[in-house]
């Protein structure tokens, strides 16, 4: 199986090249790199996330993968549900989990999780019985200590899963 | 105040008065909220539906109410423990799960399972194949009205459920299946259980044909009702029996065999049409296909180890404790940290009951998978419920539905 690496920009390209050589798409979903083997080293949304598909072409019988690396803060990359409807809740799921920004996806919302949920639980610095339970209607967010990131990921990286840093945090009155 | 006004003017205090004022007597499209707690929805799945009087002019899916979380929960058990995960996503097709997690795992070590253990993996799929599709045909006649055929699926399905029973110990999300193997040999008079079931299927089978087959009730219901084109099929990513029944000739299991396949003489039923009925004759030929599948792995069915045997992945054999140091260290290190898998990323499929599920296993090197992700027939196939139901009835979509089969736990995870 072959991975190849497609930059953001090049992407609707490619997929359409590959639609008319007959390939067709199984699989998109979102992968963070960080601290991966040639992955990103810290925490910086801008280089951290690919995303990856799965594409099937049946009468070579081959099977290829592609990662397309999402830059920009948040993380994004063009939609291809244009010429793919089937990566519709693809996209969305990668969205929802990993919170990818998908250029072009019309009512690109949450797909799993509630709408009004916050964070995005793929992502690595999402621990486990690190965050609370969010009872709906009132979220209620607690990290053990301001900044400290859960440590799943090694120590010292801010915890930016809001989209607040910890002085943001600290202004605002939270715990 | 003419009586028009004054009317408005007392809904207004109670207020109503702006949807009067929006009412448009045109209009007559009404909006239905199906489920997600509804008997034909087979579980959570919820559809918006907009209705011009009988007919689905939009239907739109909503998803999330099984959200399980299984994805992330694989990322902290190790690479053993993340099967027990995997087999909970489509819990009715749960050893393809595990089939295709393990396959991808063995593909990041590089490791072969020995021909026993590909037998008995294949022999248990095509049974969990029959065990699917039997609660298939079981709903697919209850929603049409035959509550019949869900007595008649569940008793055949109850003799294969015990089979996994005596087996693997649980009747449904088994977790069974290791990277490298089966986590057990096949117990002592599977032989003739798996022969008893080899027996009864096909008479069971005709008993099913002659139910509903040439019923007219069902062929009204069936026929011309749900249909997708070829096209919108490969678009909207439908796989599986969907796909077959548009007249698709795949199936990964002859045209990329992996495990056992290769050995094995089968057929890929296909039908053109693409509606609820064509569906309904490819799963029912599927059947008989498995229970011809599963008398050759019965007849041939290899001897050997039914797993890797290597230490650094498998424990030892409980007698070896006591002669051998090395088997206490081994067995120690895979009970306390789990094996070690060389980083890097697999993706492999497999045929489920309801199409490819594939598996996509990223390691960083550690005891414990770096990423899942399961791409789940059923997820995707709940879009093409919106092309299918388009401009037909809402009683054929409840036909609709349950011909494309969702499990709420995959498409959810």
């Amino acid at each position: 199986m072959a991975s190849q690496w497609v930059a953001a920009a090049e992407w609707p390209e490619k997929v359409a090249s590959l639609t008319r050589e007959g390939w067709w798409l199984a699989d998109l979903c979102a992968l963070d790199t960080i601290g991966l083997n040639g992955g990103a080293e810290d925490n910086d949304p801008s280089k951290r996330f690919e995303v990856v598909t799965q594409w099937l072409h049946r009468e070579r019988k081959e099977r290829v993968t592609i990662h397309v690396p999402a830059e920009g803060d948040p993380p994004s990359v063009p939609s291809i549900i244009e010429t793919w409807p089937e990566a519709t809740f693809m996209e969305r799921e990668a969205y929802d989990l990993m919170g990818i920004v998908f250029d072009g996806h019309e009512g690109l919302a949450r797909l799993l999780m509630p709408e009004n949920w916050e964070g995005h639980p793929l992502r690595k610095d999402y621990g486990v019985g690190k965050i609370p339970i969010q009872w709906i209607p009132q979220p209620v967010m607690q990290v053990d200590a301001p900044g400290q990131a859960p440590d799943s990921i090694s120590a010292g990286h801010q915890v930016d899963r809001l989209g607040q840093s910890p002085v943001d945090r600290e202004e605002a009155g939270a715990p | 105040m003419s009586v028009h006004e004054s009317v408005l003017h007392a809904l207004d205090e109670r207020g109503h008065g702006a949807y009067v004022e929006s009412f448009d007597p045109q209009d007559d499209h009404m909006v239905l909220n199906m489920g997600p707690v509804h008997p034909a929805t087979h579980g959570v799945l919820r559809l918006l539906l907009e209705l011009d009087g009988e007919i689905v002019v939009r239907c739109e899916p909503v998803i999330g109410y099984l959200h399980t979380g299984i994805e992330k929960e694989c990322e902290d058990n190790n690479w053993r423990g993340a099967v027990t995960c995997v087999t909970r996503m489509d819990y009715l097709s749960q050893l393809f799960n595990e089939q295709a997690y393990c396959m991808a795992v063995e593909e990041l070590l590089g490791i072969e399972v020995p021909p026993r253990g590909k037998w008995i993996r294949t022999m248990m799929v095509e049974l969990n194949r029959l065990q699917s599709h039997l609660v298939w045909f079981g709903t697919q006649g209850l929603d049409m009205g035959a509550i019949s055929a869900m007595f008649y699926g569940f008793r055949e399905r109850e003799v294969i459920t015990d089979f996994f029973e005596m087996t693997t110990g649980y009747r449904m999300n088994n977790s069974w299946f290791v990277p490298g193997g089966t986590w057990d040999d096949l117990p002592e008079g599977w032989e003739r259980a798996v022969r008893s079931i080899v027996r009864m299927m096909p008479a069971r089978l005709d008993e099913y044909e002659n139910l509903l087959s040439t019923n007219p009730i069902f062929l009204e219901r069936t026929r011309g009702v749900g249909a997708i084109s070829q096209e919108d099929a490969l678009k909207i990513g439908s796989s599986g029996p969907i796909a077959r029944a548009t007249g698709i000739d795949w199936d990964l299991r002859r045209d990329m065999p992996y495990e056992a396949y290769g050995e094995l003489d089968f057929e890929v039923p296909l039908r053109s049409d693409g509606d609820v009925y064509a569906r309904y004759e490819v799963r029912m030929d599927e059947m008989r296909q498995s229970v011809r599948l599963v008398e050759q792995l019965l007849d041939g069915m290899p001897g050997g180890d039914h797993k890797n045997m290597d230490p650094k992945l498998t424990p030892p054999p409980r007698a070896e404790l006591n002669r051998s140091m090395e088997a206490v260290i081994h067995h120690f290190k895979l009970m306390t940290q789990g094996f070690t898998v060389p980083p890097g990323e697999a993706y492999v499929a497999v045929e489920s009951s309801r199409g490819e599920l594939g598996a996509y296993v990223v390691s960083d090197g550690g005891t414990a998978p770096y990423r899942v992700h399961v791409r789940d027939p059923s997820f995707v196939n709940v879009q093409a419920i919106p092309v299918m139901a388009e401009r037909g009835l809402v009683a054929d979509l409840i036909a609709t539905i349950a011909s494309v089969d969702p499990v709420m736990g995959g498409v959810d995870r």
